[in-house]
């Protein structure tokens, strides 16, 4: 059960309500996205039925060295240089827990060398993630564009 | 403007703000959350930190 907005091929908006607290987008009758008691968005978009989209709740792409400095990014409050190579990021708004999922990539210079590795280091934290930029095992480098996001 | 502080192990670390955080916030507001707990820091402007990192691990708090 649900209420109900649906875009009908014949009628055009066709509106359904009741009192489960759940919202459906609908096409044709088809569900198309959801947003559930739990306030869980869920769409479709090509998958096949509708699936709770998992958010990317923070993320920042940054010049690594030269100038330290941030080129665009979302819910981050600031990086810290720790040293070569060496990067914290700090979050705007906490993450609910540290169990959050990161990605992290970064080049070395603008023609060459791409596929430097940025990981995480140390221990995740609700308020700010550790990375080393390096070369598999090697000595830490600093990259000349980093970029991390992360996934809750 | 950057916020620099000393780190456990004698040397510098450099907070880079977010532009947009700095939207709605103050770099002393800024440090109040991002500079570790007892750190010794200071709002610096950009010009005071280095852009040559060619020796940047023996940077150190003075």
């Amino acid at each position: 059960m649900a209420t109900i907005i649906n875009a009908d091929t014949s009628d055009g908006l066709k509106l359904t309500s009741d009192t489960s607290g759940q919202i459906d987008f609908q096409s044709a009758g088809s569900t198309k996205a959801t947003i559930d008691t739990s306030g869980n968005l869920k769409f479709d978009s090509g998958y096949g039925s509708v699936g709770t989209a998992y958010g990317c709740r923070a993320w920042v792409n940054f010049n690594g060295t030269g100038t330290v400095a941030i080129r665009d990014s979302g819910n981050v409050s600031s990086i810290t240089d720790r040293g070569v190579g060496q990067y914290t990021v700090n979050f705007a708004t906490n993450m609910p827990d540290a169990d959050y999922a990161v990605h992290g990539s970064g080049k070395l210079a603008d023609a060459t060398n791409y596929g430097r590795q940025l990981y995480p280091t140390g221990t995740f934290t609700t308020s700010s993630c550790q990375f080393t930029a390096a070369i598999s095992t090697a000595s830490p480098v600093d990259l000349l564009h980093c970029c991390a996001i992360f996934t809750r | 403007m950057r916020i620099i502080y000393e780190t456990s192990d004698g040397g510098v670390a450099v907070i880079v703000p977010a532009p947009e955080y700095l939207l709605t916030h103050t770099m002393e507001e800024l440090a109040a959350k991002d500079v570790p707990a007892g750190a010794n820091y200071e709002i610096v402007e950009d010009s005071v930190v280095p852009s040559d990192r060619a020796f940047r691990g023996a940077w150190t708090w003075a």
